[in-house]
């Protein structure tokens, strides 16, 4: 996993252990992380990023996981670097050859390798 | 900038397109979420499950639903929980749980109260029945086994068969049926008893072995074998001690 700080901005922010985040503020532009599993690498691009702790990360705007086989899309997910999961509890989008997942958020674990998708969901198979 | 245009388009078009399903398109909703199992290939699907697409639906309260290439090829469901199938070819099956082999078009119906109904063909389980649609064999297992056409109707634990279709009648070709305590077979005019029966459409021909019974009419007879003929309804009755073959004929005038 690598983590790419295209910039940094360091006002307002509490990056303690269980802490609280400003929420006018952002400690990462741009974040770029890594999710890798024996088969594939999932990459996480996001708008802005604040550190929750010293592992969480909460990923706001145009959050996307891509990889080879599917797109993910949603706001709001928070990101632990050390475990390589992703939890979102908002409306989120998967996309992938001929599969689109509606849900009420998303759970990415095990490497990617499980993707819970949460809530009242919709799934359509056009292939 | 450009790519942030990019990205919000991408998610507006999508939120827009993905909601209705087109013909050639499967639509799976559930209340409590999805898990998508990469590796193992499958998707676990729970509360209130609505699969629905051009040849088939499904409604289950938990769907395993296994995938073959990717996520869109879906090869056979595993619905639990308060099943419901129907097909456009006509089969509406209910149980407690339903497998579904898409492409064999094998389907496997579980539990108390399980039932199948296809075009003609009626039937009912209280542990299992399967039927192939693309070999038209089938199978009932389980005490109280039913199998019920608008002129036939057989009971055993055991009923095996094969049926085919034309012009969108199912007809059945043969039949294997058995019970340890007694197979019973209702036709318009005869009740048949015995611990097995066979049943050949081309020979037109009912065979029943061991404890058999037939009443027609007011005529019963009692043997170890018997032979029906189902277009003229005549039959030939064996007993293995040739002395002991019993009728009893009831004169309702008397």
């Amino acid at each position: 996993m690598f983590l790419i700080f295209q910039n940094k901005q360091m006002n307002s922010i509490n990056n303690k252990e269980g802490g609280k985040i400003n929420k006018t503020a952002y400690d990462i532009i741009k974040p770029k992380f890594t999710i890798n599993n024996e088969k594939s690498k999932i990459s996480v691009t996001a708008n802005e990023g604040n550190f929750m702790n010293k592992n969480d990360i909460l990923l706001k705007e145009n959050v996307l996981f891509k990889s080879k086989d599917f797109t993910i899309y949603s706001d709001d997910v928070l990101y632990n670097k050390k475990k390589q999961t992703a939890n979102s509890e908002r409306d989120s989008i998967f996309v992938s050859e001929g599969t689109k997942i509606e849900s009420e958020g998303f759970n990415i674990i095990e490497n990617g390798n499980i993707i819970e998708f949460k809530g009242e969901s919709k799934i359509i198979l056009s292939k | 900038m450009k790519k942030l245009i990019t990205i919000t388009l991408i998610f507006s078009t999508i939120s827009i397109a993905s909601f209705a399903r087109k013909v050639g398109e499967t639509e799976i909703t559930t209340e409590e979420g999805i898990e998508v199992f990469q590796n193992e290939k499958y998707y676990l699907l729970k509360k209130n499950v609505n699969i629905q697409s051009d040849r088939f639906k499904i409604k289950a309260n938990l769907v395993k639903a296994y995938f073959d290439k990717d996520l869109y090829d879906i090869i056979k469901i595993e619905s639990e929980d308060n099943v419901r199938l129907r097909s456009s070819k006509g089969i509406i099956a209910n149980g407690e749980k339903i497998n579904f082999s898409i492409k064999n078009e094998d389907i496997e119906v579980y539990g108390e109260r399980s039932s199948l109904i296809y075009n003609s063909i009626n039937m009912f389980s209280n542990e299992k029945i399967r039927v192939n649609n693309l070999t038209g064999e089938f199978n009932l297992e389980g005490n109280e086994s039913e199998l019920k056409t608008s002129t036939i109707q057989i009971f055993g634990s055991i009923i095996n068969g094969e049926f085919i279709t034309i012009n969108e009648i199912n007809e059945v070709q043969n039949l294997y049926v058995e019970d340890s305590n007694q197979v019973n077979i209702i036709t318009d005019n005869i009740n048949m008893f015995a611990l097995r029966a066979k049943y050949n459409k081309k020979e037109n021909v009912i065979e029943l072995f061991e404890n058999v019974k037939v009443i027609r009419g007011n005529e019963t007879i009692i043997g170890d074998y018997a032979n029906i003929n189902t277009l003229t309804e005549s039959y030939k009755v064996i007993s293995n001690d040739k002395k002991k073959v019993k009728a009893i004929i009831i004169n309702d005038n008397e």
